[in-house]
């Protein structure tokens, strides 16, 4: 391999992006502008779910519960309905995303600790604010009625100060309040910092797509040389992003960054490697633009976003997907600034995956290299 | 007129000749994707592995585990034995969760007055997986100490039935994971597919030169654009007609509204998509320009289409801009009719206000491709 070479395809890659302007600015700031919005449109603490209560009881007890359980910020009261048909329609119309109904024997049965006379119906279709709805309506209620509870058995002599008798302790560990930015912005970089493979895997493409392929290889640059020399400008462009995107989640999101930077560099650097990889490999095969970006889309976009583990865990993944995710750059990458923002651990735990990165990298090159040859051939 | 905007046409799909991968993916890449996001999303939480030191071992203690682990939401790990080795599998991300039961458990839940104790750590570096370990744990402590209360109590337990409701779920009696994800997916994927393709129309021509070869034959700008349109839309909605089939077929979600009701409103909101994605890509100097445009607007949309997180809970100025992003109504719509069964009446709010916007966005999107090509 020539140094020279190489410098002159980077340097017509540069080139040519440079001369269109629209599309450097685009591929410089997208990772980091996409990085905020989904942080924005993830990262939201449920509050204020809209909710009717159906009240059959109509006693002062069941006007207490119904005050208590909409008392904070989680729940809002819609509504007072005044039968299940409007209940039935709100839901229907997206109005509200839970009702409460409160049987006629609700204060009686609770006196008599017969339980809860309380139905309560959730809006199926939306997982996030029904499921929500319901354990705080349940930790509402199981207050409310536990408080009722104590004080019948403290007024007949009985000494009980609560009905849980578990000292249940949770505490977390490097996101005490669990607060969901903190992990997803990390978890995110491995998604934004792909958009590079699809340049890659376009640039690929448009060299085939305006016969400007065969004009490359009829000069002395060899195969490998042309094919680093298209991902390098691009890997810059990434890493652009990647010394941004830590200054604004430690700014801005208040992720905290315990680890070392130059560990985080160095990894960073690597995984582009292996990510842009990926898109090598798909402009190699791929004769026209559109084409190579339908299968970027398939290959890269969306595995690395639902099977590295970002979302979804990927423990509950299927035996299939779980494999499948091992073989994904973004896995890696996942683990790796999730390790160096969070964790603050250091190269000692971290180097299987800087290994298997560098391991994918190198089979996408080689992958990419070997078809070059044939197709051409 | 009809024959012009025809022999275009033709010439759209006279290109998808040459490369067979391009329709193939036109054609299967949505179905596709919806397949493969649905089977790996459409799924509970479960297997998150969990560390448990048992510092009490007494049957007491083993019953707690085995309550925590008939939740179904845990996969045991080896049982840990110190703090240090458990936190030393945090920090490699082994671990979701560990639970620590100290000594004397069993002594203080037999005592009248006792109070035990029961340690939870979660791993915060995955907040996803951490709260539904909570979630669960916190169940099997709360089901465990209302048993103990009755006990202590000296109520037999059908005099103290708990505290229990009844919780009944609408339109998805048995809580399907994939009736909450994939309408929503299938949504989304017809509103990249529309954007993307629509996008590539004519930066493709402008970048082979050829734009200015289409715009000296005898066409006019309004027939282009409907030639250009044809082949976008036809593909369109035979995707979604395939994905639509993904979603009923492959992931048995049922579709309980009028079918005709909603292929006309995917029609209108292909349309709505079509304006945008062509106004970008005759802004576009390039095909990486419009994909990367495509990406930005995209993901602008996602951000306010409750997908993800549900727009009532975003802030104030977010949710008033909601209603201003076509995909926000098309997704409440699509959701509706697969899942709720509604009907016009129940979505006229979105109906109408994708008309409004998709007339608003036609207006101006055919204003400005026409004054760029002429």
């Amino acid at each position: 391999m020539s140094f020279r070479h190489l410098w002159a395809v980077i340097r017509k890659e540069i080139q040519h992006i440079l001369r269109d302007r629209g599309s450097l600015i685009l591929v410089l700031i997208t990772p980091t502008v996409v990085l905020l919005l989904m942080t924005y449109a993830l990262a939201v603490d449920i509050k204020h779910v809209p909710i009717a209560v159906l009240d059959y009881d109509q006693s002062p007890v069941s006007r207490q519960f119904i005050q208590k359980i909409t008392a904070g910020d989680d729940l809002d009261l819609y509504t007072s309905a005044g039968s299940m048909t409007e209940i039935e329609n709100l839901l229907l119309r997206g109005k509200i995303k839970a009702a409460i109904i409160l049987d006629p024997g609700f204060s009686a049965d609770l006196f008599s600790l017969q339980g809860l006379a309380l139905q309560v119906v959730i809006d199926g279709t939306e997982p996030e604010t029904g499921g929500f709805a319901v354990d705080h309506i349940g930790w509402r209620a199981e207050t409310f009625a536990n408080q009722i509870l104590s004080t019948q058995l403290q007024a007949s002599g009985l000494a009980v100060d609560t009905l849980q008798p578990i000292d249940l302790r949770i505490r977390a560990w490097y996101n005490p309040s669990l607060v969901p930015q903190v992990d997803l912005v990390p978890g995110l970089l491995s998604v934004v910092l792909g958009f590079p493979a699809f340049s890659v895997a376009l640039t690929l493409a448009r060299e085939h797509e305006h016969r400007t392929m065969e004009q490359l290889l009829a000069t002395p640059i060899k195969r490998i040389e042309l094919l680093l020399g298209k991902i390098i400008p691009y890997i810059l462009a990434g890493l652009m992003n990647v010394l941004i995107i830590p200054l604004f989640a430690m700014a801005w999101f208040d992720v905290p960054f315990n680890g070392s930077f130059l560990v985080f560099l160095f990894l960073s650097v690597i995984f582009l490697f292996a990510e842009l990889s990926m898109g090598m490999v798909i402009g190699v095969f791929m004769r026209s633009q559109s084409a190579a970006l339908a299968l970027s889309f398939l290959v890269v976009m969306f595995p690395g976003f639902f099977l590295t583990g970002i979302f979804f865990p990927i423990a509950s993944l299927p035996e299939l997907a779980r494999m499948e995710s091992l073989f994904l750059p973004g896995t890696q990458y996942a683990i790796i600034t999730r390790g160096v923002f969070l964790t603050g651990i250091g190269l000692d735990v971290l180097w299987p995956y800087a290994v298997m990165l560098l391991f994918l990298g190198l089979v996408f090159t080689g992958t990419a290299a070997l078809f070059f040859k044939k197709k051409l051939a | 007129m009809i024959r012009r905007i025809l022999s275009l046409v033709n010439k759209e799909f006279l290109h998808l000749k040459n490369d067979w991968w391009l329709p193939a993916f036109m054609l299967f890449g949505g179905a596709l994707e919806l397949l493969m996001i649905g089977w790996a999303t459409s799924r509970p939480i479960t297997n998150l592995p969990l560390m448990i030191w048992d510092m009490d071992k007494t049957p007491a203690s083993r019953n707690l585990v085995i309550s925590i682990e008939n939740t179904g939401t845990f996969e045991l790990m080896e049982p840990a034995t110190s703090l240090e080795f458990i936190r030393d599998q945090m920090d490699r991300g082994n671990i979701n969760a560990a639970v620590i039961i100290p000594n004397g458990f069993a002594g203080e839940l037999n005592n009248p007055a006792g109070k035990p104790i029961l340690q939870v750590i979660l791993n915060g570096a995955e907040s996803i997986p951490a709260r539904e370990a909570q979630r669960a744990i916190e169940g099997v402590v709360w089901d465990l100490g209302q048993k103990i209360t009755i006990q202590k109590l000296g109520v037999s337990a059908e005099q103290f039935a708990g505290f229990n409701f009844s919780l009944r779920v609408w339109f998805n009696e048995a809580l399907n994971e994939a009736y909450f994800t994939t309408p929503a997916e299938l949504a989304l994927m017809l509103e990249f597919t529309i954007l993307l393709f629509a996008a590539l129309t004519f930066s493709r021509e402008r970048e082979f030169g050829t734009l200015e070869q289409l715009l000296v034959m005898p066409f006019t700008s309004l027939e282009i654009i409907i030639g250009k349109s044809i082949p976008v839309i036809l593909v369109g909605l035979f995707d979604f007609s395939l994905m639509l089939g993904v979603v009923h077929f492959a992931f048995h979600v049922p579709i309980r509204g009028s079918i005709l009701l909603m292929f006309s409103l995917a029609f209108m909101y292909t349309l709505v998509e079509l304006g945008k994605g062509m106004a970008i890509s005759v802004f576009s100097r390039s095909q990486h320009q419009s994909f990367l445009l495509v990406l930005l607007v995209g993901m602008i949309d996602f951000m306010f289409t409750g997908y993800a997180a549900p727009v009532e809970s975003m802030p104030q100025i977010i949710q008033t801009l909601a209603y201003l992003i076509p995909a926000h109504h098309w997704l409440a719509i699509l959701r509706g009719i697969i899942l709720k069964g509604a009907t016009i009446r129940e979505l006229l709010p979105n109906v109408l206000w994708l008309l409004v916007l998709g007339s608003i966005i036609g207006y101006f999107s055919l204003r400005y491709i026409r004054k760029a090509l002429d």
